[in-house]
């Protein structure tokens, strides 16, 4: 029998707070009728406003929801409120599926059987080979124009620009018509930097700096070594399909789940979960898209911050490695101690070069610190019993981490970078709470 | 050396007008100074590039802070994390008014608030006084260290209880004065009022109201002295409150003067076998009645100055002298007749005593009158009578007025009835519930079954719950009370959860 879910396990399922809220609502017995359980199946009849109940089962090996309700949040509240009772013994173990979940369970193998079976389309070598030069032309084409664009804004000054907040879009777009996506990314953010206040013309030359450091990199993608040519092709945009990645071989590790974090003001909105190896001290991020910034379906989205997943890990070419894409799973997120802290601050800063060292275009690097947070202006502190102290950048509620600390030193994990540390988990006891 | 700041500064304007020509970079950007591109603008752009990996390798170089206080340790363990969910969910998404039932169990059983909630809690009870007092039980020693540091939040934790310092009564803020003269009070009552009359003349109006009403803790004959010479106080406010606690010493030349008073307005007059009560109008206040709180002047035009007079005057005197004079009990002389129509002005007096004496006969049997006049000024509502009754009485009362659906009168009644609520007015919430629930206009019982579901018994929780899902679910379409209902059900279920969660 699988063991139930913790409810933060269950919640982070949710697409949304008002999902969990609701949830949480429904999670009692009084809606809920014929519920069931098997060892990969949980079910049950919702009653709803309408005058017939709403047919919920949940396969838990995906995990997979259905419910025959018309909302179209993933997964819905009965699905959730159905786990959330089921997670705390409410759901009574059944020898086999009701009727109508033992059909859905059939289809979804069937679907699957099928999906299995279907031919592979052949790949034409030659026609995919054709493809990758004609975008490799396509992208030398763009980066030699952003190149001639990037000489001009230093010979001509960059005082032109003074408070413009969208001065780089033109070549943005010409970069995305290059296929480099990356390339356009970085400009758009520097598009906004002469309106950024002083000191912004430092800021936009570094930037400048950086973008013909990759330019000139690309220029010499065939002489370079090839994983640094890998870290290269990752930050100009080449995309790198997930199933290309999953015959990279596999990093056997328990992984601890560091932490999570959601971009939602990126061009799509994504998650970042930062991982751990428990054994190699490796770090790794996985990465999980949605356009709608709704991430309950998304089973790579669903690791609570503390919990430790065994798991084969994928690494994305380039170095130092850190994007991965999650394998073969060999069982759910446990509970799991704090991670032990690798690096006092000083140590941590060399990580960070060497980081820098291998791929100088890195903006962040996973960390796991030990320090009291201090207030500070104009930012917090995270400070070494030394009395040594590094910014906290970004930190939504910084009293939440001083009310952890009671002026003791904390474990945090979260993203170290050139200005700063940015917190993301911290841990209380051995329970992790998202900042 | 061409550094970082002279490379920004050529950029800027534009090496087309400022040419700059980099021989050297500062290391370690250095050792790479050959390979910069024979183009100007490439060069500037490369030295860029290496000079900002320099600097973003190497920049955060770790600033001393000082070293902050520690947070002493906590004995008492923090609130289960299910139970802390369901708080920090009410804290984001309400109702609100549900946290302070939840804290205080948690505290009675011994909990203090997680770290993590902390700031969350102090924050909303900031801006929410009902959340204080119970935050500050919960904060812990965690919660009374993050307060220290933050401003605002520190007289949250200070609103659990003032210390009693030494020298407050010398140099403290007025709160912490008016606590050490309670403290005092309680423990030597004459040593507090010979302080306090020591310096007080020296107090500010507001101070001496807030240190007069501290003596109405262990009041004794011995305090007449000073309160008679209070009445005689600039601020109106200050012998208003000398007056209220003369009138509760019944042996007190004060009291001796309103009875005086009030037994030349009253009096039976028997006819055969009727009686009534004939009402003689006092005479124009002179200098003493004033200084007993006797205010001439009415406060609005419809009512007379004599009927004014009267009804302070029945008001000031201790209840008790209307038995002995006018021959009967409280319950019988309310149902007596009033001669000249003067009923709601003798009425309006006897409800000011019962309530200011805290006296429940009275209170009862003025009640049972059910006295509604028009709207008019000084009259005490129902609710202030009921407040003197046993709690079980209020809830006798409330129970009452929703078997007779008079519901304009009930939600206030029922605001009166703390928690937890007893079967019989259960029952009856349930009754009014069932005869609406089919009505296609219902009664707005919205308030009513809020209230309910934070004040029924946790006992009972769960059945209520049920109960109210199933009236609700069995409720004919398109009425309106089963929403409600299920709101209420589903605070029930709240409550129920979250002590469930604390064992």
């Amino acid at each position: 029998v699988s063991a139930r879910w913790s409810v933060e396990q269950v919640l982070s399922l949710a697409p949304d707070p008002a999902s969990a809220s609701a949830a949480r609502k429904l999670a009692q017995p009084p809606p809920w009728s014929d519920t069931g359980a098997t060892d990969t199946l949980v079910w049950g009849l919702c009653a709803g406003s309408g005058k017939t109940p709403y047919q919920t089962i949940v396969d838990l090996t995906g995990p997979a929801y259905k419910c025959s309700c018309p909302s179209r949040k993933f997964p819905c509240k009965h699905a959730l409120g159905l786990l959330l009772l089921w997670s705390g013994g409410g759901v009574p173990a059944a020898p086999a599926p009701a009727d109508y979940a033992k059909a859905w369970q059939d289809s979804r193998v069937e679907r699957a059987a099928a999906a299995a079976a279907r031919p592979r389309p052949q790949r034409d070598e030659q026609a995919a080979a054709k493809r990758a030069e004609q975008r490799a032309q396509r992208v030398t084409a763009g980066l030699e124009e952003l190149e001639i664009w990037l000489r001009d804004q230093v010979r001509n000054g960059l005082s032109g620009v003074a408070g413009s907040y969208r001065h780089a879009e033109g070549i943005a777009a010409r970069m995305i018509d290059a296929q480099a996506p990356g390339v356009a990314g970085r400009l758009r953010r520097l598009s906004t930097v002469p309106a950024s206040g002083d000191g912004w013309p430092a800021r936009l030359l570094a930037g400048y700096g950086q973008l013909h450091l990759l330019a000139r990199a690309h220029a010499q993608l065939d002489v370079l070594p090839p994983e640094f040519a890998a870290t290269v092709r990752s930050h100009v945009g080449y995309q790198v399909s997930r199933e290309s990645v999953l015959e990279e071989p596999a990093v056997r590790e328990d992984w601890l789940v560091l932490g999570v974090r959601d971009v939602l003001d990126a061009t799509i909105p994504t998650r970042r979960t930062y991982l751990r190896g428990r054994q190699s001290g490796r770090y790794a991020l996985v990465l999980a898209f949605d356009p709608q910034g709704m991430f309950g379906g998304n089973p790579d989205a669903a690791l609570p911050p503390g919990t430790v997943l065994a798991a084969d890990l994928h690494f994305y070419p380039g170095r130092p490695p850190l994007r991965a894409a999650i394998g073969e799973r060999r069982g759910d997120p446990a509970p799991a101690d704090p991670p032990d802290v690798p690096f006092d601050f000083a140590d941590q800063l060399r990580e960070w070069a060497a980081v820098l060292a291998l791929d100088p275009w890195a903006s962040d690097w996973p960390a796991v610190l030990r320090g009291v947070p201090v207030p500070g202006e104009p930012t917090w502190l995270l400070a070494e019993p030394t009395g040594d102290g590094v910014p906290l950048l970004h930190v939504a509620d910084p009293w939440v981490l001083a009310a952890v600390s009671g002026g003791e030193p904390v474990i945090v994990a979260g993203e170290w970078s050139a200005d700063g540390f940015r917190p993301v988990t911290v841990w209380h006891g051995t329970a992790a709470v998202p900042l | 050396v061409t550094n970082f700041p002279e490379l920004v500064a050529a950029a800027t304007v534009g090496i087309a007008q400022r040419p700059l020509a980099i021989t050297e970079l500062p290391a370690p950007a250095g050792a790479h100074v050959t390979i910069l591109d024979p183009d100007p603008a490439g060069a500037v752009l490369d030295a860029a590039a290496l000079l900002d990996a320099a600097r973003r390798a190497g920049r955060l170089m770790p600033v001393p802070v000082s070293a902050a206080p520690v947070a002493a340790p906590d004995a008492a363990p923090e609130i289960p994390p299910g139970a802390g969910l369901l708080i920090e969910e009410l804290l984001q998404h309400g109702p609100v008014d549900v946290v302070p039932e939840l804290l205080g169990a948690a505290a009675r059983a011994g909990f203090r608030a997680p770290a993590p909630l902390l700031p969350a809690l102090l924050s909303a009870a900031t801006s929410n006084s009902g959340l204080r007092a119970v935050v500050a039980d919960v904060a812990g020693e965690r919660g009374r260290w993050l307060a220290a540091q933050h401003p605002d939040w520190l007289p949250v934790v200070d609103a659990g209880s003032l210390p009693i310092v030494d020298d407050a009564w010398q140099i403290g803020r007025p709160a912490e004065r008016r606590a050490w003269l309670a403290d005092l009070r309680r423990r030597d009552p004459d040593a507090a009022r010979d302080v306090l009359a020591a310096g007080w003349t020296t107090e500010t109006g507001d101070d001496r109201v807030a240190f007069l009403t501290v003596l109405a803790e262990r009041l004794s004959a011995a305090d007449e002295t000073f309160l008679d010479a209070a009445l005689d106080d600039r601020k109106a406010e200050v012998r208003r409150t000398a007056g209220g606690l003369l009138a509760r010493l019944p042996g007190s030349a004060y009291s001796a003067r309103a009875r005086q008073r009030a037994a030349n307005v009253l009096s039976i007059e028997r006819r055969a076998l009727r009686r009534r009560i004939v009402v003689t109008l006092p005479p124009e206040t002179d200098d003493a009645a004033r200084r007993d709180g006797l205010d001439p002047k009415p406060p609005n035009k419809f009512l007379g100055a004599k009927a004014w007079l009267l009804v302070q005057i029945i008001a000031a005197a201790p209840l008790d002298l209307w038995p002995d004079l006018l021959g009967d009990r409280a319950d019988n002389l309310v149902s007596l007749p009033v001669a000249d129509d003067f009923t709601i002005d003798v009425h309006a007096g006897w409800r000011i005593a019962a309530a200011r004496q805290r006296d429940a006969g009275w209170a009862r049997a003025l009640l049972r009158v059910d006295d509604q006049p028009p709207p008019r000024p000084g009259w005490p509502s129902d609710e202030a009578l009921a407040a003197v009754l046993p709690v079980e009485e209020r809830q006798a009362r409330a129970a009452a007025l929703l078997g007779r659906a008079a519901l304009d009168r009930v939600d206030a009644a029922l605001q009166g009835c703390p928690p937890p609520w007893g079967d019989a007015l259960v029952n009856a919430v349930r009754g009014v519930v069932m005869r609406e629930v089919r009505a296609v206009q219902p009664a707005p019982l919205g308030p009513v079954l809020a209230l309910a579901a934070r004040r029924l018994p946790i006992e009972r929780a769960t059945e209520a719950a049920a109960d109210f899902r199933r009236i609700a679910d069995e409720a004919p379409p398109r009425t309106v009370l089963p929403a409600a209902l299920r709101r209420a059900a589903d605070i029930l279920d709240l409550r129920r959860r979250f002590i469930e969660e604390l064992r």
